[in-house]
């Protein structure tokens, strides 16, 4: 079938007001938030928004029947490219279905479509003192659905893990147009093992097995209240061994953060006034609870990571929270500004290393910085060993691009070397598929047989995860 | 200059990592819901004009105009891009390169000849007076207007009888000792719209010690020109601007129109850099600029005596150009709050765009209809009297929501308060 009659078809199936087809703006469609995108921008044939389970049980059956691919989207904040048709395809723009379909409070659940926005579920969350926990640092603009797609997790992973351990069911239209329930079809029950566990299967597979249409969410009691401890390090090993002299305290923070000198550097030199002090390391706790928890746990952080700490401040008032938490904060944004004519690139990001490696990693990514002659800064989620990378480049200039993939490439070697993961938490997409066979070996062939079961044609996302 | 080496086209566009920001605090976004009105998108296409992977065509120009210029996701913006000025910079490229396609004799001609502007405007009153404008939309007339302005009529109020100008001397000493010399850039809008605003600015600067000088051969700021892609027009406005406010030796260049303080502000003026501006003089003339609000708060430090009078509800609409290209939140609502028996309750929202955006109403009315209903809802739940503002624009769009939503309360400047509440003072004395 050719692209006009693809186009045509679509706008016959869901009405012209739901599709898009003019080439110009297709190209709107070509980028997520990943360097690949901006390096090699692709377009689909078509881009739909569909509005219910139907609408998209209509395409999917149009495009399993003439074997054209189908890419699920939701904000386009992704790092992968998990949302780009690679080789044209229809993408399905899922982030204006966003409602609410249900809060059911007395069952601790909520029922969501996959386009609410992270914060907007937490904001209606809130009125009932209900939250869903997983805090993605784009909370402000990511869906629950882009969460679900890709088990995003954030800066409280620590203590409240990924998004798949809030999933209770989907509803997922398969390639074929077919609708499955996972979790039960009827279930609204918090404990459930009865059957294969698709749900545990559906979430973290990027849309290469079908489109989640539904998403039913367990949420937890809103923390009353929280602190914040900002330690400051003049050894980088003792930043690592802090985190686990707490553990062994018997306390699990919310959220425990790192900045190395180059983030401390990018920070001040971005904002002057936050003056963070020159450091090998910064750590920053957060514990939430119930108040005399917060205050108890607060206590044993002071107490313990003090011995290692040159420095350690510890708060439950809001003002000075914010301003110990405000390094941690503009750190993406500062990274950007440290070279004028530079931008930070979403490129080798996100690997996760063994809690014991951390103070490792963080040396060696920089001695990779050195030996391509890239300014690199680091951060990320110290409590579960997610290291967040920022190469700073100017992207127009093709030698730098040509020396930070191969940057990016060491780090993604560099992660599987220390037994950890090329993603912690931002997913495969196009970018990491290319490491799967070593991250995984073998199991990419039952990987890629489980997706023939749901995909038999191989329409659903092609080019991503394996 | 060439659009290529603008400095945030040459320097801003390669920031741009598509977070998305932008997206979830832009009020299209919020009513278009597709990628091709995001801010990021703008960045995007931008980008992919200047990199020639699309023509400068209409059709480029029709998505980058899906905006209301009005730098929520500028001052969002993580990398700090100015995404507002790269997207002038793209409309003012294409209109360059299809004079076709530009709304010349409007932008080039009526705009920036103040007695043109104003002989029109006359003839609108005139039209309005004799039911012409009925008897136009009658016949069908109206369905000839470019755009969306057949719709949009209604917008534009009942124009007053006399413009500002043609009411205030262009000398106005100060009352009592003289403390400021004051340069009051009377804008376009106020002048021929909203007159009373300006009448009420001079009369609470002359009572607080300033001598108000409102040169009449000032012109347009340049402000609508920038929106719709005239920017070398802007760039001559500003320099003439610049070289006769520059003439006198002012304390202050005030105005009481966020668009014209957010033009002539120095960050616009390195915007509009190049051509018959010259940096300097620009540099030391908008040094001088100072919103009114932000001048008889923090400057004069105004202060009134309690009386007693009737309570009045107030609630307050931060404009664009005010709260986001300017910062300036704080210092209107104290200006309200100053003023006796007068409780300020906040919208929610209060720093969300109402729509107007300068022409955007005017071209994109079914739009700029829905942003405005959001900020109408908002401003009804206060149960004001009154929606103040520092922005003919909004003020002209706040009062067609009023129409619109039949709702009984008034749009007015903070100063108009504080011009009534002297009155008050010197009848009850």
């Amino acid at each position: 079938m050719d692209i006009a009659a693809i186009k045509k078809e679509l706008r016959s199936i869901l009405g012209a007001e739901k599709v898009l087809t003019e080439d110009l703006d297709l190209m709107y469609y070509s980028y997520d938030s990943s360097f690949l995108t901006k390096l090699e921008p692709k377009n689909p044939y078509a881009v739909v928004f569909p509005k219910s389970t139907e609408d998209v049980q209509k395409v999917m059956r149009f495009a399993y029947q003439n074997d054209i691919p189908i890419i699920p989207r939701g904000a386009g904040t992704g790092e992968t490219g998990g949302c780009i048709a690679m080789d044209g395809g229809i993408v399905f723009d899922l982030s204006t279905w966003d409602d609410i379909v249900e809060i059911d409070a007395p069952n601790m659940q909520v029922i969501v479509r996959p386009g609410i926005i992270h914060a907007k579920l937490n904001e209606q969350l809130a009125q009932q003192n209900l939250f869903f926990p997983p805090d993605p640092g784009s909370s402000q603009m990511c869906t629950v659905g882009g969460m679900v797609a890709n088990n995003a997790s954030g800066l409280r992973a620590v203590k409240y893990g990924c998004t798949e351990q809030y999933i209770l069911g989907l509803e997922v239209v398969l390639p074929n147009g077919e609708v499955i329930m996972t979790g039960g079809m009827k279930a609204k029950c918090i404990k459930n093992v009865s059957g294969l566990n698709l749900t545990k299967l559906m979430v973290g597979s990027e849309g290469v097995l079908g489109i989640v249409t539904q998403i039913r969410l367990r949420v937890w009691p809103k923390p009353k209240a929280r602190g914040i401890a900002m330690a400051v390090f003049d050894r980088l090993d003792d930043a690592p061994a802090a985190v686990l002299d707490t553990y062994q305290a018997g306390i699990l923070p919310s959220g425990i953060e790192i900045l190395d000198s180059s983030a401390i550097e990018a920070v001040n030199g971005f904002k002057p006034e936050i003056n963070l002090p020159e450091a090998e390391a910064i750590l920053l706790f957060e514990v939430d609870g119930n108040p005399p928890s917060v205050d108890y746990e607060g206590q044993v952080i002071k107490e313990v990571v003090g011995k290692r700490a040159r420095t350690i401040e510890w708060s439950t008032e809001p003002q000075r929270m914010a301003q110990l938490w405000e390094g941690r904060s503009i750190t993406a944004t500062a990274a950007a500004r440290v070279r004028k004519d530079g931008s930070r690139i979403f490129a080798g990001e996100d690997i996760s290393v063994p809690l014991s490696r951390v103070a490792d990693t963080l040396r060696a990514i920089r001695a990779l910085g050195d030996k391509y002659g890239i300014k690199v800064v680091n951060y990320g989620h110290i409590g579960d060993g997610n290291v967040h990378t920022a190469p700073v480049i100017n992207p127009e200039i093709p030698e730098e691009v040509e020396r930070v993939m191969k940057l990016v490439d060491e780090i993604h070697l560099l992660a599987i070397e220390l037994q950890g993961s090329t993603t912690g938490e931002h997913g495969v997409g196009a970018v990491r598929r290319p490491y799967a066979p070593l991250e995984h070996g073998k199991a990419v062939e039952y990987m890629q047989g489980v997706k023939k079961v749901f995909d038999d044609k191989g329409i659903m996302n092609p080019g991503k995860l394996f | 200059m060439d659009f290529k080496q603008l400095p945030p086209v040459k320097e801003q566009i390669m920031k741009c990592v598509r977070c998305g920001k932008c997206r979830s605090v832009c009020p299209i976004f919020a009513e278009v819901g597709n990628e091709t009105v995001a801010p990021r998108g703008h960045v995007f296409m931008v980008g992919m004009l200047r990199d020639g992977k699309v023509e400068p065509s209409l059709e480029v120009v029709e998505r980058l105009t899906n905006c209301l210029m009005c730098e929520t996701c500028s001052i969002n913006c993580p990398s700090g891009i100015d995404i507002h000025e790269l997207n002038a910079a793209a409309r003012s490229y294409i209109y360059d390169k299809n004079p076709s396609l530009s709304r010349g004799f409007v932008f080039d001609t009526l705009w920036t000849k103040p007695g043109m502007l104003k002989k029109s405007t006359r003839m609108m009153y005139t039209a309005q007076k004799l039911g012409l404008q009925s008897l136009a939309r009658n016949l069908g007339m109206m369905r000839i207007l470019p755009g969306d302005l057949a719709k949009a009529e209604g917008i534009l109020d009942a124009l007053p009888r006399r413009t500002a100008r043609s009411v205030l001397a262009e000398v106005n000493p100060a009352k009592g000792a003289k403390q400021y010399t004051i340069g009051y850039f009377l804008g376009c809008a106020t002048d021929l719209i909203n007159p009373s605003v300006a009448i009420a600015a001079v009369d609470v600067l002359t009572r607080n010690g300033c001598e108000v000088i409102i040169p009449s051969a000032a012109k347009c700021c340049g402000l609508p020109h920038i929106a719709n892609g005239k920017m070398e027009t802007a760039r001559e406005l500003a320099a003439h601007n610049v070289k006769l406010f520059n003439k006198y030796n002012f304390d202050y260049i005030i105005t009481d129109c966020a668009s014209c303080s957010s033009a002539l502000s120095l960050k616009n003026m390195e915007f509009l850099a190049g051509g018959p501006l010259n940096p300097e003089e620009a540099q030391a003339f908008a040094a001088k600029v100072m919103d009114l609000t932000q001048f008889l708060a923090e400057k004069l430090e105004l202060t009134l005596p309690p009386l007693s009078v009737e309570p009045i509800k107030v609630t307050y609409h931060d404009p664009c150009h005010l709260a986001n290209a300017q910062g300036i939140k704080q210092a209107p609502r104290d200006l309200l709050k100053l003023i006796p028996g007068l409780e300020l309750v906040e919208m929610d929202l209060a720093n969300r765009c109402c729509g107007g955006s300068g022409t955007f109403a005017l071209t994109h009315y079914d739009l700029s209809m829905k942003v405005l209903d959001k900020k109408m809802a908002s401003a009804m739940a206060t149960g004001a009297q009154y929606i103040a503002t520092c922005c003919p624009s909004c003020t002209m769009q706040l009062r067609y929501g009023i129409k619109r939503h039949n709702w009984d309360a008034k749009v007015i400047h903070p100063v108009e308060l504080i011009s009534l509440y002297y009155q008050k003072m010197a009848k009850s004395a």
